[in-house]
């Protein structure tokens, strides 16, 4: 490895931009005679609009135009659409209902945007956009899957009779009941995963421009996949033709999902800048984004595990509600279906697993995906059932995982994926020396003679990352192919541009594939410059989301830069007259081995763009693309272990200890890796304890909408984490890469519960587990004590 | 989501029942009333200034009463719509009992708001109400001959759920349309939140309401 190649603890270059005030975000682009944009927005969570009268708004100071949605379908603005297929165990294709990105004649969540004020200032346009009148007619309104299924109850979508989207299956029904039938022992649970808002540090915006002359669009938005933004916006939203419109997601402050989709206020955004005749500019405000930007998980599921008399699982059945909320959104079909059914087998060898899916309409937000997208639902739902089980079982958590692991790879579950490479047992003893699980006892009775209740839990997550074999996922009803572009671009003089797919909103990109480009050709980082996130630019790309881009995206970077390589080498060969296969790069130059005869890479790069001297035939230059289609998913694994002090006085948790030991495959730069594990736990630590959507149940309004009312992680609610990696090489790609993004929050939320319900004596636990929660179990727990 | 609360006024009950219907007196009780008067039998509207934390602004209030039963019962109900605060509907039951010399007001209410007061609100709406129907019913004692003091709250909620009023009534922002009625309920937690913006108009709509519905002659 060199200085700055895979492996190297690299200070991350975006950083100097991005502490010093100098990133470049979509609210940073002004454009002449632009206008400002508000939305007006439903406060009822369903309604008919009888009338929007926007007279009183058109005649304040500053406003351009009030558009509305019946203006937008009439010009031809297709509606929204969720781009994953899935169909019914009975065949029947998803119900999906019309999605305008301007509400027409009803809304269906709190939020919905009806119209649109145009106008020269923010202010302005804030002002008018509450003086438009509309005049609405409430309907009744759900906000859970269990209301939403009941008869009689309000219908949300016209193409959606009941509300239920599909009814999905996945696994050997048959064999999975046979296996509960005859089990020696079953552990039964039911369990909910809360809803979440995702609250990125920078709210979504968009600016729009439209050319006149050139008839085209350009659209900044907060985008972590521009190019599937422009290819949705126009083969489906009817924007314009692909050449026409170019999108530019430049520095993005975190996304965790929520900025995959293309979202009502781009689509109208757009519009209007061709309809006003100048361009536009949306900024969400906080609330707005606890309202519209999609939410994440809100599951209900019941689970039961069959273990024969020796204590090894024969079979799992799973049976969840999801709610997908008003509308689905671009994903939402695929994230509790093959994001999450697929990895109910945790790293378990389990003989029968059959999950069946229902995902219903509420009058609620949309929810999507969300950092881990499935994956956290799976692993919450295996890894409490087991915590569970060894309990009903009176066996250690991790001898019972042990006693149950998957040992020899390849591993075919029986839910499709097909696990490559993998040791779940050094995570575990790893984990289990770093946080002294054996001196946990002891801890216990120190904490107990100091009132407070201690509590140990494990967690043993497995997710699948690398997202996706393009054939595999067009089999399974995705629209698009998941594979990723590079380019490499070598300058004359030597400095190297990556052009890639992947989009960096914070993950660190400009780094790491800037070490990879260091560890192939030996250069030093500062030569090299990523580019992303510009459709003008890179050609194509899937964007990035599932912990897809260290897998596939430079998978696809290491094969341009193979093709780079082989003719830079080709040249050098030339030049110094030796046989090609005797040249060696290294330490940024072109040597021939076992000489002292070498070029730079300048040289070998001017060589190539002045073609004064190349081999015969060659092309002139130095700049080779690749497209990198994963041959499978990668699975990412690890063990955490979670140690929590309740003080039953007061139900405050604290997280005294929380050890993290992952197994990501090869690491480019360990530090970047920390973040990312850091960053997960912190929201899982989160959803676990303070998070949590709150709809107040008879009106469909959202309670919990602003920083005030919805509780996000703070340094002083989460420890000092202890992470550490175990390695196995992935085999499905040439970098041995497995992705690291969303581990933290995947596998977090059920060892938080499992310590809890370990302190509390009680499995009746929900997320997030409140001090309020956790202090009347507290007390609970207590009663019996005082009264003996 | 449902309400009750409870307050002791030290006058008799027929003299109370009439007071409430007054609206000179009523609006020399509320605090920052610009203006209240009886729109028909039994409706009313009033008009009030107020100030929550740094914001001050102006609110409209209409409610109507029904099941009137002088001088112990009415039903008050109410519902609004649009405007900067959301908007919000309910009712309430109210009560007068003879307690001797004094009369226990007791209210239940149930009451629904959206929008900007739901959203934003919610925390610190409980407080706020009941500061002012407090301020109210101390200025009512004190104009019954009692002393400002002598109307005291209570909390009839147990579990540490704090007692709230309801009603109708509109809210107003001073430049914008009506807000009618509203209030809310709600979980006092200490609010670590400062006060600005939408949220403190939503506040003072539900106060006002909450003023008004207690108020509410019969």
């Amino acid at each position: 490895m060199g200085v700055d190649g895979i492996g190297a603890r690299v200070p991350r270059k975006e950083d100097k931009r991005f502490i010093t005030g100098k990133g470049r975000y979509t609210d940073d682009m002004t454009l002449p005679r632009m206008g400002f944009v508000a939305f007006v927005r439903s406060p009822y969570a369903h309604a008919k609009i009888q009338n929007i009268d926007a007279s009183a708004a058109m005649e304040m100071p500053g406003v351009d135009a009030v558009l509305r949605g019946d203006e937008l379908v009439a010009d031809g603005i297709g509606n929204l659409i969720c781009g994953w297929m899935i169909h019914s165990k009975d065949g029947t294709p998803m119900k999906m209902g019309a999605w305008s990105a301007l509400a027409t004649d009803t809304v269906r969540f709190v939020g919905q945007a009806v119209a649109m004020v145009v106008a020269d200032t923010y202010a302005q346009a804030r002002d008018a956009a509450e003086a438009v009148m509309v005049d609405w007619e409430e309907l009744p309104a759900v906000t859970t899957t269990a209301e939403a299924l009941a008869p009689g109850a309000p219908q949300i979508h016209p193409e959606c009779a009941g509300n239920l989207i599909y009814d999905w299956e996945i696994g050997d029904q048959a064999a999975t009941d046979a296996a509960i039938e005859n089990a020696a022992h079953v552990t039964k649970i039911d369990i909910t995963n809360n809803r979440l808002v995702p609250n990125p540090m920078e709210p979504r915006a968009a600016v729009a421009d439209y050319d006149g002359a050139e008839e085209h669009f350009t659209l900044w938005t907060t985008s972590q996949n521009p190019h599937t933004a422009r290819l949705v916006l126009s083969a489906f939203y009817n924007i314009a033709p692909e050449h026409k419109l170019r999108v530019i997601a430049p520095d993005v402050g975190g996304g965790f999902g929520s900025k995959i989709y293309v979202y009502p206020e781009e689509v109208a955004c757009l519009w209007a800048a061709k309809k006003v005749g100048r361009p536009v500019k949306w900024v969400s405000d906080r609330t707005e984004a606890f309202l519209t930007d999609a939410h994440g998980r809100d599951h209900t599921t019941t689970a039961e595990l069959a273990f024969d008399a020796d204590n090894r699982i024969t079979g799992f059945r799973v049976n969840t509600t999801a709610n997908l909320g008003a509308y689905m959104s671009l994903f939402s079909s695929a994230v509790p279906t093959y994001l999450y059914a697929t990895l109910l087998s945790g790293q378990y060898a389990m003989p029968a697993i059959y999950a069946n899916v229902k995902t219903v309409y509420t009058n609620t937000t949309p929810v999507d995906a969300y950092r881990g997208a499935g994956r956290p639902e799976a692993t919450y739902v295996v890894e409490r059932i087991m915590e569970v089980a060894a309990r009903e079982l009176g066996l250690d958590p991790i001898e019972l995982r042990r006693k149950n692991f998957v040992t020899e790879f390849p591993h075919q579950t029986p839910v499709i994926m097909c696990y490559d490479a993998g040791d779940y047992d050094a995570s575990v003893r790893a984990a289990q020396d770093a946080i002294d699980y054996a001196g946990f006892p002891a801890r216990k009775a120190e904490a107990a003679s100091r009132g407070k209740l201690r509590g140990i839990g494990v967690s043993c997550y497995i997710e699948a990352c690398g997202i996706a074999p393009s054939k595999a996922v067009g089999s399974l009803g995705a629209g698009v192919g998941l594979w990723e572009s590079a380019e490499v671009r070598v300058n004359p003089v030597g400095t190297i541009e990556v052009l890639t797919g992947s989009h960096s909103h914070g993950q660190g990109h400009e780094t790491t594939f800037a070490q990879l480009v260091a560890e192939r050709l030996g250069v030093g980082i500062d030569t090299v410059q990523i580019v992303h996130g510009d459709t003008d630019k890179v050609q194509f790309g899937m964007g990035t989301y599932g912990s897809r881009s260290g897998a596939v995206g430079m998978s696809a970077i290491s094969k341009a830069l193979d093709k780079v390589e082989a003719k830079a080498k080709k040249i050098a060969a030339h030049l110094m007259e030796a046989a090609e296969t005797d040249i060696v790069v290294e330490g940024g130059a072109f040597k021939v081995a076992g000489t002292d005869k070498q070029l730079s890479m300048t040289e070998v790069a001017l060589a190539a763009y002045t073609a004064h001297n190349l081999p015969d035939g060659m092309e002139p230059g130095l700049k080779e693309g690749a497209f990198y289609d994963p041959t499978n998913f990668t699975f990412p694994a690890g063990c955490y272990i979670c140690e929590v002090e309740i003080d039953p006085d007061t139900g405050k948790t604290e997280v005294v200890n929380f050890v993290a030991a992952d197994d990501f495959g090869r690491i480019i730069n360990p530090m970047i890796v920390e973040g990312q594990v850091h960053g997960g736990l912190a929201q899982g630590i989160g959803q676990a304890l303070l998070e949590g959507c709150v709809y107040d149940a008879d009106s469909g309004q959202l309670t919990t909408a602003s920083f005030q009312d919805y509780c996000m992680p703070r340094a002083d609610d989460l420890p000092s984490f202890k992470v550490m990696t175990t390695e196995t090489i992935c085999p499905g790609n040439p970098l041995g890469i497995k992705g690291c993004g969303e581990a933290g929050a995947i596998g977090s939320p059920p060892a938080l519960i499992n310590a809890l319900t370990d302190a509390l004596g009680t499995e009746d636990l929900s997320m997030p587990a409140t001090a309020e929660k956790v202090w009347r179990l507290a007390q609970a727990a207590r009663a019996p004590m005082a009264a003996e | 989501m449902d309400m009750k609360g409870e307050y002791r006024i030290p006058a008799p009950r027929q003299k109370v029942w009439e007071a409430l219907n007054d609206p000179q007196i009523l609006k020399a009780c509320i605090p920052g009333c610009d203006s209240l008067e009886k729109t028909g039998e039994n409706e009313m509207a009033a008009a009030v200034t107020t100030k929550v934390g740094p914001v001050k602004a102006k609110f409209k209030g209409e409610v109507k009463f029904e099941n009137i039963n002088a001088p112990e019962s009415y039903t008050i109900v109410g519902e609004g719509k649009g405007g900067v605060a959301g908007f919000a509907k309910g009712g309430a039951d109210v009560h007068l009992a003879d307690a001797g010399e004094e009369t226990v007001l007791t209210y239940e209410a149930h009451a629904q708001v959206g929008g900007k007061l739901a959203q934003l609100g919610s925390r610190l709406i409980d407080s706020t109400a009941r500061k002012m129907a407090d301020e109210f019913f101390g200025n009512f004692s004190q104009s019954l001959g009692g002393a400002g003091a002598g109307a005291t709250s209570q909390e009839v909620m147990g579990e540490g759920e704090h007692s709230i009023a309801g009603a109708t009534a509109d809210a107003e922002n001073a430049m914008e349309d009506a807000v009618r009625d509203a209030e809310e309920r709600l979980e006092v937690e200490a609010g670590k939140g400062t006060f600005g913006g939408p949220m403190v108009w939503g506040l003072i709509g539900l106060a006002v309401l909450i003023v008004i519905i207690l108020i509410a002659n019969m």
